[in-house]
């Protein structure tokens, strides 16, 4: 999962070495932070606690942290995070450990809003450890290379919340076409499509590919193309659907377009296209009929 | 590849050809050559051009198999071609080359079922 995001961000040796230089994270810096160490340590759990005294005290952001053990577990990983600035180094390893933070927050639905907060409050209390206890120099050195990598860090978790919820959206839209184009076998070598809402160019596509697929699956040698539930047939509907049955053709099988209603008859027309190529009933009872006809079968009355 | 490295099969009054390595475009014109002569030697009735082994069809060798199937009708031979996979189809119409006139089957049984049985 988070090598994924390591390769979804861009972050190997060198996406990695662009990323510090933009956030102008030098080696000094990371020198000086580790530096540092023994202070943070002594002030980690405090920290950790004021953060939490943050996100517990909104009833939204308390609402992620279910019961005490989970928020004991928590403040548990903060704390190793908030010792992860003062180590030092900033490599691939470090990557990794800090995309977990926007893996973990995009699945429970923790929004950027609510983090964002946090790292300030963080900042906030690092900065007044740093110029309580140092020299004022020394202080706003330190402050200085602090900034950069949790900001550095954010950057990291904002990406992966965004990469997250972008393979969540790309989840839900592969779901919705799989639902939106249905191909049923109606008969031995007779496939039915039944059209249903608008559609786009992108949707075009997925049903032919779809539809083409299932032909040679089904070794089918008709299908039906049911357009009565689509609401508009434009110039480019209708060319797409022209293109689906060019490719039907090319497979060895025969397209047949049903549900054809007065209206769409006449933009048809209208528009100029020529459909001749095709086979049309205005039913798709008439279609079923046809595909069986063209494979040589019919149906017929049972004998009394 | 060199020339008669596709076999032609002779099944009853038709020629069978399974197609299976890609066909660049030196190997696309022996094919059509070799096709067309065994044409001329046998006076096939019908020729089936089996494509299930081309993951790739662009559009020379669309034009290839579109022509040779015009040649051999000029021949008096139909040709039928069979097999075309999905995403090749796909891409074809998407190049807007829908190779009209040419007859199409799923398999080789629908494409020797559509080949005239002249015996």
């Amino acid at each position: 999962m988070v090598t994924n995001f390591m390769h979804r961000l861009n972050i190997d040796d060198r996406g990695l070495a662009s990323r510090r230089a933009f956030f102008e994270i030098t080696d000094e810096d990371l020198a000086r932070l580790a530096t540092h160490r023994g202070l943070a340590e002594s002030h980690s759990g405090e920290v950790v606690e004021k953060l939490y005294h943050l996100l517990l005290g909104h009833p939204e952001s308390r609402a992620f942290f279910p019961d005490d053990s989970s928020v004991r577990r928590v403040k548990q990983l903060q704390h190793t995070y908030f010792l992860g600035l003062f180590e030092g180094r900033c490599d691939l390893a470090y990557v990794e450990n800090r995309l977990r933070v926007g893996a973990a927050h995009e699945r429970i639905g923790l929004a950027p809003q609510w983090y964002i907060g946090a790292y300030g409050r963080y900042l906030r209390l690092i900065f007044d450890h740093l110029f309580g206890e140092l020299g004022a120099a020394e202080a706003q050195a330190a402050v200085q290379s602090a900034t950069k990598l949790v900001l550095f860090d954010m950057s990291l978790a904002i990406d992966t919340y965004i990469a997250a919820n972008l393979d969540t959206v790309a989840r839900h839209q592969a779901a919705i076409r799989e639902m939106s184009t249905p191909v049923i076998k109606v008969h031995q070598g007779v496939l039915l499509l039944p059209l249903i809402g608008t559609v786009d160019s992108h949707r075009a596509e997925q049903i032919m590919e779809t539809l083409l697929m299932r032909v040679v699956e089904e070794q089918a040698r008709a299908v039906i193309v049911d357009i009565a539930g689509v609401p508009l047939v434009d110039t480019m509907v209708a060319d797409h659907l022209l293109k689906t049955t060019e490719a039907v053709r090319l497979l060895g099988a025969q397209t047949i377009l049903t549900g054809i209603s007065a209206q769409i008859a006449r933009t048809i027309v209208q528009l100029g296209v020529d459909i001749s190529a095709m086979h049309t009933r205005a039913r798709l009872a008439d279609g079923i009929v046809l595909a069986l006809s063209l494979l040589g079968r019919e149906i017929t009355a049972k004998a009394p | 590849m060199a020339r008669g490295s596709i076999p032609i099969l002779r099944v009853g009054d038709n020629l069978l050809v399974t197609v299976q390595t890609d066909l660049h475009d030196a190997v696309a014109e022996a094919f059509q050559e070799d096709l067309l002569a065994a044409i001329e030697k046998t006076g096939a009735a019908g020729l089936l051009i089996d494509v299930t082994g081309l993951d790739i069809v662009d559009s020379y060798v669309a034009r290839v198999l579109a022509d040779t199937a015009k040649m051999a009708r000029l021949m008096g031979t139909d040709t039928v071609i069979v097999g075309i996979r999905p995403e090749v189809a796909a891409t074809l119409v998407r190049m807007g080359y829908t190779m009209s006139g040419v007859r199409t089957a799923l398999n080789v049984d629908d494409g020797l079922a559509m080949l005239p049985a002249r015996r």
